[in-house]
């Protein structure tokens, strides 16, 4: 199993670390072992080269250094956002509201849901096929009293990208605060804080080349938050714990370089996705893209599928050399349902979700044997008597 | 060698089907390994529990790699729901005591196999139960009893669609426990020495009561307070209950009686559990109803053996009259223990399983109280 020759259609999950990124986080673990917080030239080395990283994610995103709180990841960052600042809140007497949307990560979602049960307040604005997000739904939500909007940029299992600037604004102008999970956004479509007007946002590393267990959440104002962990004060006490310098390193390397490549990368993939697309609705007219109404992100193509069991749909696909996802992956490995597509098209919708995602290792020449291999496994699985 | 397939292997993460798998692989042929996904614990579990037996999967997933072989989970909730659990309560609603791993086995697990197996490309499909198969010199496939009488599974057989043998392999068939656990040990899987599972799937802690609790109303006959009588019918306590008890069960009959006492029947009408010495347990003759036949059904008169029990010793019986219909009655000249609504009966002549059917009322010994001569 191990030597298959594999067609990666996975990259929303996760991506391969590209050379770049391993050569320069070896280098760091070899020469830059030292604790950040040591006063001693190791401490100091490895001090300067956690700020270098600082300095280039702040950079690659029009950001301020000050601002970049390094995280062990997309869902620490986001609970860290949604549960640090309700705490805040709640520290200074005033019940936290969260207001998100019905196509958030659980990382959000969950976070938000855990705000209310413990005494503050989580409103849900719907996002349609057609319309997308419901921005009178937000208005009215903000009419309320001053709220937290964490509003996803990129979705994660539709592709669709939601109006941050729209909502940040909004947000910005009922004297609320707005956080955005742009985990699947940079590198992808331009992310630049100095013209979106959030006030926090999450990155991870391992979506765009780079590390496993980093990420970053940019905060404007890091005092809005309360820790989520304890135990010392690095990362100005909001992620304590001796920090991890490599994959600091790793993360802003990897975030560099994907900002850079993004406009060319994303022109690339959206063909790539676009061509796929195309052939398989030539194949069936039964095949829906989902999103497909609304702004989506090149790299991923979530489809849903008439008449085939998602499970074995993914297994014969997986035997023909091809590793896609369902819908949002249960630890057991079993295709769980899309909480977002079930939050666009409903809980009963008859389609199997499919989502193929495009990067780095996919290329233009492949879009016809991507096609023709999804076709062929739909087939085969459609054959199958239904009990 | 000349006999390779593409086999679909059923892998719960126990010892058993590791070994199974690793035999497969070893006779040289394309694996398949899969994990039935039939429940989710999730609602009754908090951070660090695991949800839908995961360390069941993750441990198949484990031995799946070192065998390297492909490793799937199937999503089988729903039917599993629909087709095991909602009759395992209803039956425990109706005073019997099921068997939903024979449920499980007839209904959803090989049928499914066989059903995502053709899409797979696959010509076998496999699991780690101690049963056999072996073809008759006309070629037809026969399930037989496993090699090991201790461990033999094939009670949970018998509902198997009678077409599925064709494609069916049980690699273990010829194996002992020991001999399973030996293998794993030479292959170094990490499920060698992995406990036994004792209690069915969906209730891991083997409390039903809790479990009927939250599928049941409070108020269904089988949750309620009724009598607990002997066979003269004279009031001997009260119970919380019919579903706490099973035929044959001695426990939670609350002690001081001049002797052991044992549940010989449950009428849920009246919601009585009706209790004797051990002698009465014995049962004469009992009504089968739910057949499915592997091989030819016997004929009236024919004496064949019946185990009535999982792990009981099959017993001696005459069929009282031809299995043509939808039941069939069945004597049992030595009187047989313990005989229990909703268990299964599996006829079998020799070791070859003939088929079987659900247990709907059991004879009696010698006839109580009137009333009391059957339960239902």
């Amino acid at each position: 199993m191990t030597h298959r020759a594999y067609t990666y259609l996975d990259h929303a999950a996760t991506t391969p670390p590209r050379r770049e990124v391993v050569e320069a986080m070896t280098a760091c673990m070899e020469d830059d072992y030292g604790n950040p917080s040591s006063a001693h030239g190791p401490g100091r080395r490895a001090r300067r080269r956690l700020e270098e990283a600082r300095s280039g994610v702040a950079r690659a995103l029009n950001a301020e250094a000050s601002a970049v709180i390094f995280v062990r990841g997309g869902t620490e960052g986001d609970n860290l956002a949604v549960l640090g600042w309700a705490r805040r809140q709640a520290a200074a007497g005033i019940t936290p509201k969260i207001v998100t949307t019905s196509v958030e990560h659980p990382a959000v979602r969950e976070a938000a849901g855990r705000v209310a049960a413990e005494g503050g307040v989580h409103v849900v604005i719907p996002v349609d096929p057609e319309a997308g997000l419901d921005l009178d739904a937000l208005d009215a939500a903000l009419a309320e009293g001053s709220a937290l909007v964490s509003c996803m940029w990129v979705n994660n299992e539709v592709g669709i990208t939601l109006p941050v600037t729209q909502a940040a604004q909004r947000a910005r102008a009922a004297g609320s605060v707005c956080h955005t999970d742009a985990v699947q956004a940079v590198g992808k479509v331009p992310v630049l804080l100095d013209e979106v007007p959030v006030d926090l946002l999450t990155v991870t590393g391992h979506k765009i080349y780079g590390p496993r267990g980093t990420g970053a959440l940019i905060a404007r104002d890091p005092g809005d938050l309360s820790p989520i962990h304890w135990g010392g004060g690095q990362e100005r006490g909001l992620r304590p714990g001796t920090e991890d310098v490599a994959g600091a390193v790793g993360l802003a390397t990897a975030l560099t370089l994907a900002v850079a490549e993004q406009a060319l990368e994303s022109e690339r993939l959206q063909a790539i996705r676009d061509g796929v697309a195309a052939r398989l609705k030539a194949w069936d007219p039964g095949v829906r893209v989902n999103g497909e109404a609304l702004p989506r992100a090149p790299h991923i193509l979530s489809l849903g599928i008439p008449e085939a069991d998602a499970d074995t749909l993914l297994a014969t696909l997986d035997l023909a050399g091809f590793a896609a996802s369902g819908g949002s992956a249960c630890a057991s490995g079993s295709a769980g349902p899309a909480s977002s597509v079930q939050a666009l098209y409903g809980t009963s919708d008859e389609l199997t979700t499919l989502r193929l995602s495009f990067g780095r290792a996919t290329q233009a020449d492949d879009v016809e044997r991507i096609a023709q291999g999804v076709a062929a496994a739909c087939e085969r699985v459609r054959s199958l008597a239904v009990a | 060698m000349t006999d390779r397939r593409r086999i679909l292997v059923a892998m719960s993460g126990g010892v058993d089907s590791s070994v199974a798998a690793a035999l497969l692989v070893e006779a040289g042929h394309e694996v398949i390994g899969v994990t039935m996904k039939t429940f989710c614990y999730d609602e009754h579990q908090g951070p660090g529990k695991t949800c839908c037996g995961l360390d069941g999967i993750m441990d198949a997933k484990a031995v799946a790699e070192v065998l390297g072989i492909p490793h799937y989970v199937f999503d089988v909730e729903e039917e599993f729901t629909r087709d095991v659990i909602d009759d395992f309560v209803a039956e425990y609603g109706r005073g019997r005591t099921p068997n939903p791993c024979v449920r499980c086995n007839s209904n959803t697990k090989f049928r499914d196999l066989l059903r995502r197996g053709k899409a797979l490309g696959c010509d076998g499909i496999a699991s780690g139960h101690y049963v056999r198969i072996r073809r008759s010199s006309g070629g037809i496939p026969h399930l037989l009893r496993g090699r090991d009488p201790a461990k033999d599974q094939s009670y949970f057989l018998w509902g198997l669609p009678p077409s599925m043998l064709e494609v069916l392999h049980f690699p273990l068939g010829e194996l002992t426990k020991p001999e399973v656990r030996d293998r794993a040990r030479s292959l170094e899987l990490k499920t060698a020495d992995k406990a036994e599972s004792q209690e069915i799937c969906f209730v891991p802690t083997g409390r039903y009561r809790d479990f009927l609790e939250k599928k049941l109303l409070p108020t269904h006959p089988a949750l309620s307070p009724g009598p607990i009588v002997d066979l003269s019918g004279t009031v001997l306590g009260h119970h919380g209950g019919y579903a706490d008890f099973t035929v044959g069960q001695r426990k939670g009959l609350g002690g001081g009686f001049p002797e052991a006492l044992y549940v010989l029947e449950i009428l849920p009408d009246t919601r009585t559990v009706v209790v004797g010495p051990l002698d009465r347990l014995s049962a004469v003759g009992a009504e089968v109803d739910g057949l499915n036949w592997l091989a030819e059904p016997p004929s009236e008169g024919e004496e064949i053996l019946v185990q009535i029990r999982y792990r009981s010793a099959p017993v001696p019986s005459i069929v009282e009259n031809a299995a043509s219909g939808s039941s069939v009655a069945i004597r049992f000249p030595t009187g047989a223990r313990a005989v229990t609504p909703g268990q299964s009966a599996v006829f079998l002549r020799g070791d070859r399983v003939l088929g079987g059917g659900r247990i709907r009322r059991s004879r009696l010994r010698e006839p109580a109280a009137g009333r009391l001569t059957t339960t239902t």
